[in-house]
């Protein structure tokens, strides 16, 4: 218990002094910095995305309240918390991983306050001033009717669960897998009759659901632009649907399918007005919905995964899984492409309307933060850690604050400096830097301008001399060869009649070797003659006061072309007193000619002395 | 301090331990129980529920938080949840792991035998592996399912391509971009037509590429190299100036910007532009090559040696590098390593007009005037409209008192001299070509014409007397013919950018070493070799084809 109580309390010391160490750190870095530290906060222990983070006047009275849906430890622990300043104000569990939050005006009543709406799983949580308020479940899909008629007729008890589970497994052969419910897929999991029995019996009296799973949630104004005007709420599910949804009667106003699963959704426009939808979806697609029309046209095709994306006035911006960052008009055509040093984590947008202008937040892999505006980088954030979520707005009665959540679960917040310049073109401009370093070119030295002082002035004798040792070289060369060839010291032999090959191997350390020949006819094969060396002896030549070899002679027998024959020495070294070494030569001989066919020269390694015992 | 900052917040309290992203995996065993308010009947979670988070982990590549959430997921779904594998496939393709990964694509087909994505990364996956006639096989079977969309057009037009079957290639790239237009599609097509050996289809389509995606770096380049091989200089430098406005660490660009520009005499802006080459690709030997020839054009003599020093030690068997080692030692007046420099050259590409040229100033001033005739007339055979070799030859001819052989040497030569304009050149080529007219007594008319022609004015008569004249020339020929011949060397040693985008160029190196293992035996004991025994290959004209050494 005490030991427990130490720990704490060293831990405690510690991370005070930590936290100390990382605030003279940031004073360092704040001195060219356009954000303040406002808030640092290493243990806060989130686990969360951009899409569940959002800023809320909850009570209406202009102090901006930070929102986090936490995933908790993506199983259990899932809440929703509200913070106000540093601290965590409120706390609401969750029963499902939350897939996004955002903040909605539902009505007209006085003080303006907006509902804060989860949605996770099928559903769509709604909570007022923070109380959970209402729960609204997305509507159900058609179950196939096959599946209907099974299940029916199961709960009637004219089914056995087996034959149930067969006809279901023939049902999905015709069928993708996401269309059936998730009784079918659990039923299917299921092993033994006797569970099947059972969970049959379980679920007889429920009716037959198939649900959905909302992949992400957006907002879109009703009829007026106003920031506290009515919305509805924009939902993408797992089922390739993109559903409106009225936040007044909870009814859904329109649908859209589309062909992939939709992973973020951008709403431009009002809904009683004219509006477009831009689905960015998971085959890396992105699909535009308008008011008019149910069908989805493809607006941009991307080479990969979108990790996020933002709209900025008229213009699509990208994140892909590629590192590119590429900004596109809504028609699709692509207007700049640029190249990010490190993977991309998350986005968002930072919307600065005391300047007037918006730029891009990329949250990167090397805990960079960068700024972009239109595609010049106007600053680069760092941080301690991976950015895991990034949000940009008003928290508390600040304008302008930057909410980061780390990899580690950290939590920290930042605010744009009032005297922050955003200019319009990148800080980076000009050439550059690599153009001013100098060329690495090695300087004149004294010995390379007397060898050029000396070959101008002996240029022609350094040639000739030159080109007569050259010749002399070649010629001795040539010499050598036809000797070696004539007394066949080489370890090749080209006669026609007897072509062989002979390379030898020294195993052991001594002063017992092994000598392992390799022997090959390396005549071609024909089928009408065999070819067969034969009559061949191997004999070695080598100084009897250091080696003594066992056999001294070995007779081979005859050899058939392209097979290597391998035969093995023993070779003993007897000048024990010293170390020797000394070279030994192996000749293949034809019985009854004096001229050995093949040489081998050996150079045998140095013997290790005997030991005497 | 970065121990401290890891383990703080983790050892602080038990509860941050559990809420940490990292953690994922430890909390599975004891949030089985609290999964679903197991009551009577449990609600049944359906099979997909996860996918967004595994998704959105995979984009962001933490692929171990990942495949946690993966294992997690198929547990519970007992390999249920197609998503959760094809997820799983393509992190294992990620990570290289292609054969299990195509295992898993192939398991996620069998979930769902009607989603042609499925597929199509199985078959992406035999792409890789290289069995493309697999893909093939895959890819038509997808289309079959859905749609036949962009991307199947486009590797099926990838695989047609290795299978060297390049007409339905193209056929399929057109597809592809008739489908919807992708720059990966546009640079794949056009390598394809320069494979097949047409270049004009290549250009009029990365023309259509550029001005679907104008900042493209890569397609600027590309198109800008083709216009520099037709010889379309300012569309060319146009063109690598957009790219290098984007990119301005842009590699090839500058290396093709680069030359133009040497071309034009702007040495020091090239070499400005070569320093942030050379940081980006310090081991270039094309680069080191121009930057030498900067040097060079500057008369920084040494600086460049060593530069091309450099440039041949990255590059042995790039015989340009070599040829304008052999030029810049003829220069210092080094001819006996001026030889050794041009003879390795000439042995790795026996069939260069100027580099006997070359050889021949070198063995003229090496006293070796038999086999200097040998190698003029070697090169005057290989390229008897090069006006170099063949000014230098009258020049060799008149020094030996043969005045009617350089005489009718120097009809050829001004037979062959272009006339006006575009003729840029050197001065002094002309001027001594006028001397030796003069004091040869030939070809009088000629000159007229030629003068007239060319409107510049003679300026001064052979007041010199002859053979001194052209004495003083024959050395400076030697620079002379280095200045122009270097032009040439160049314009080869930057177009390596060029040639890399034209891979069918590169099996053609072989037999460079064969030749020059050749030339080794046979033809350097004697100098005369030279004229008896070079078979002249059969190559295309230089300029495209040297490039491929560069990268």
């Amino acid at each position: 218990m005490v030991a427990i109580y130490i720990t704490l309390l060293q831990v405690f010391i510690l991370s005070s002094i930590y936290i100390k160490m990382t605030s003279e750190d940031q004073d360092e870095k704040e001195k060219h910095s356009n954000w303040l530290n406002a808030h640092y906060d290493p243990v806060a222990g989130f686990y969360t995305f951009s899409t569940c983070i959002t800023f809320a006047d909850l009570n209406g009275d202009g102090d901006h309240k930070l929102v986090i849906a936490d995933l908790g430890t993506g199983l259990y622990n899932m809440t929703i918390k509200v913070l106000k300043g540093t601290s965590i104000i409120q706390e609401n569990t969750l029963l499902d991983l939350p897939t996004g939050v955002t903040s909605v005006y539902m009505d007209l009543a006085e003080p303006r306050t907006p509902g804060v709406v989860v949605a996770s799983g099928s559903g769509l949580f709604v909570y007022k001033s923070m109380r959970p308020y209402y729960k609204y479940n997305l509507p159900l899909l058609p179950v196939l009717p096959e599946e209907a008629v099974l299940w029916d007729q199961a709960n009637n008890e004219n089914l056995d669960p087996l034959t149930l589970a067969e006809a279901l497994d023939g049902l999905k052969k015709s069928h993708p897998t996401s269309s059936f419910t998730a009784r079918t897929s659990h039923f299917l999991q299921i092993e033994n009759d006797a569970d099947a029995r059972q969970f049959v019996d379980d679920h007889k009296h429920k009716p037959l659901k198939r649900e959905t799973v909302i992949t992400c949630v957006t907002t879109i104004k009703k009829s007026m632009a106003e920031d506290d005007a009515i919305s509805c709420i924009v939902v993408g599910t797992e089922h390739k649907q993109v559903y409106i949804i009225d936040s007044e009667a909870f009814t859904p106003l329109q649908d859209y399918e589309i062909a992939s699963v939709p992973v973020i959704v951008n709403v431009s426009g009002l809904f009683d007005v004219d509006f477009r939808m831009f689905a960015a979806c998971r085959d890396g697609c992105v699909y535009v919905l308008k008011k008019d029309s149910l069908q989805s046209r493809v607006c941009i095709e991307l080479d990969s995964s979108i990790v996020g994306m933002e709209r900025i006035h008229k213009h699509l911006i990208f994140a892909l899984a590629d590192k590119t960052f590429s900004c596109y008009t809504t028609r699709g055509k692509q207007i700049w492409n640029l190249q990010l040093p490190a993977d991309v984590l998350c986005t968002a947008v930072m919307d600065h309307r005391a300047k007037g202008f918006k730029a891009v937040l990329v949250g990167l892999d090397n805990s960079e933060v960068r700024v972009y505006r239109e595609k010049n980088l106007v600053d680069i954030i760092k941080l301690n850690d991976r950015p895991q979520a990034l949000c940009f707005g008003r928290y508390g009665r600040e304008d302008s604050t930057l909410v980061a959540v780390l990899a580690s679960g950290a939590l920290q917040v930042m605010i744009l400096k009032r005297t922050a310049e955003y200019a319009d073109h990148s800080s980076h401009k000009g050439p550059p830097m690599s153009q001013k370093m100098k060329l690495n070119i090695p300087k004149k030295t004294q010995l390379f301008v007397d060898q050029t002082v000396r070959e101008r002035e002996n240029g022609t004798k350094m040639f000739q001399n030159f080109q007569h040792d050259l010749q002399l070289m070649r010629l001795s060369v040539a010499q050598t060869y036809l000797k070696g060839l004539q007394s066949s010291m080489t370890p090749l032999s080209d006669d026609p009649s007897m072509p062989l090959k002979l390379s030898a191997t020294v195993r052991g350390i001594g002063p017992v070797f092994q000598m392992l020949l390799t022997i090959e006819n390396t005549a071609a094969i024909s089928l009408n003659d065999p070819k067969l060396a034969t009559g061949l002896i191997v004999l070695f030549k080598y100084s009897d006061t250091i080696y003594s070899i066992k056999p001294l002679v070995l007779e081979l027998p005859a050899l058939a072309p392209e097979i290597s024959y391998k035969f093995a020495v023993r070779i003993h070294c007897i000048a024990s007193d010293r170390p020797a070494q000394d070279t030994i030569t192996a000749l293949i001989v034809k019985r009854g000619t004096k001229k050995p066919l093949v040489t081998a020269n050996i150079s045998m390694p140095v013997s290790e002395g005997v030991i005497v015992v | 301090m970065s121990a401290s900052e890891e383990a703080l917040p983790v050892e602080k309290e038990e509860k941050s331990d559990k809420t940490n992203v990292t953690v994922v995996p430890t909390a599975t065993v004891q949030s089985k129980p609290k999964i679903r308010g197991r009551k009577n009947t449990p609600q049944l979670p359906i099979i997909e529920r996860r996918n967004w988070l595994i998704h959105r982990h995979f984009v962001r590549k933490e692929y171990d938080t990942c495949k946690s959430l993966i294992q997690e997921q198929l547990k519970e779904t007992r390999g249920q949840c197609e998503y959760a594998i094809y997820i799983q496939a393509m992190i294992m393709r990620n990570e290289g792991d292609i054969q299990n990964s195509l295992e898993l694509f192939q398991a996620c087909h069998l979930l769902n035998s009607k989603n042609p994505d499925n597929l199509k990364q199985v078959a992406k996956n035999l792409i890789l592996l290289g069995k493309h006639k697999g893909a093939l096989e895959c890819y038509n079977h997808a289309a079959e399912l859905g749609e036949k969309d962009w991307d199947i057009c486009h590797c099926l037009g990838v695989c047609y391509q290795f299978l060297k079957q390049y007409d339905k290639a193209e056929a399929s790239y057109q597809e592809a971009l008739s489908r919807n237009r992708h720059i990966v599609t546009y640079s794949a097509l056009s390598k394809l037509y320069l494979e097949k050996d047409e270049p004009e289809k290549a250009m009029s389509l990365l023309q259509k590429a550029v001005e679907f995606s104008p900042e493209n770096t890569e397609l600027l380049t590309s198109l800008g190299l083709l216009h520099l091989r037709k010889n379309n200089f300012h569309r060319a430098f146009e063109l690598l100036g957009q790219a290098l406005t984007f990119d301005p660490e842009n590699y090839k660009a500058i290396l093709a910007a680069g030359s133009l520009m040497q071309k034009h005499g702007d040495y020091d802006v090239a070499l400005t532009k070569y320093r942030v080459a050379a940081q980006k690709v310090p081991e270039s030997a094309s680069l080191w090559n121009n930057i030498a020839m900067c040097f060079f054009g500057k008369k920084k003599y040494v600086a460049a040696i060593s530069c091309l020093k450099r440039a041949n030690y990255l590059s042995p068997f790039d015989w340009r590098i070599l040829y304008n080692l052999g030029l810049l030692h003829l220069t210092m007046e080094q001819y006996a390593s001026a030889f050794q420099f041009t003879s390795s050259a000439l042995t790795l590409k026996p069939d260069h007009g100027p580099l006997f040229t070359l050889l021949a100033v070198a063995l003229t001033n090496l006293e070796q005037t038999e086999n200097a005739e040998r190698a003029y007339e070697q090169a005057a055979k290989l390229n008897p409209t090069d006006h170099h070799t063949m000014i230098n030859f009258c020049v060799f001819l008149h020094n030996q008192n043969r005045s009617k052989e350089a005489g009718k040497v120097l009809r050829k030569f001004y037979k062959n001299l272009p006339t006006e304009k575009n003729a840029n050149l050197d001065k002094e080529m002309l001027d001594v070509g006028k001397k030796l007219s003069a004091a040869l007594n030939v070809g009088d008319k000629l000159v007229a014409e030629k003068e007239k022609a060319s409107k510049k004015k003679r300026q001064k008569d052979g007041s010199k007397t002859a053979p001194s004249t052209s004495k003083d020339t024959a050395t400076s020929r030697a620079d002379d013919d280095a200045e122009g011949s270097r032009g040439p060397a160049l314009k080869s040693t930057d177009l390596p950018p060029l040639s890399s985008s034209k891979p069918a160029n590169l099996p053609k190196l072989p037999p460079l070493s064969t030749s020059s293992s050749r030339g080794v035996e046979g033809d350097l004991p004697k100098r005369d070799d030279f004229t008896s025994g070079q078979p002249t290959m059969d190559r295309p004209k230089t300029k495209n084809k040297p490039a491929l050494l560069a990268e």
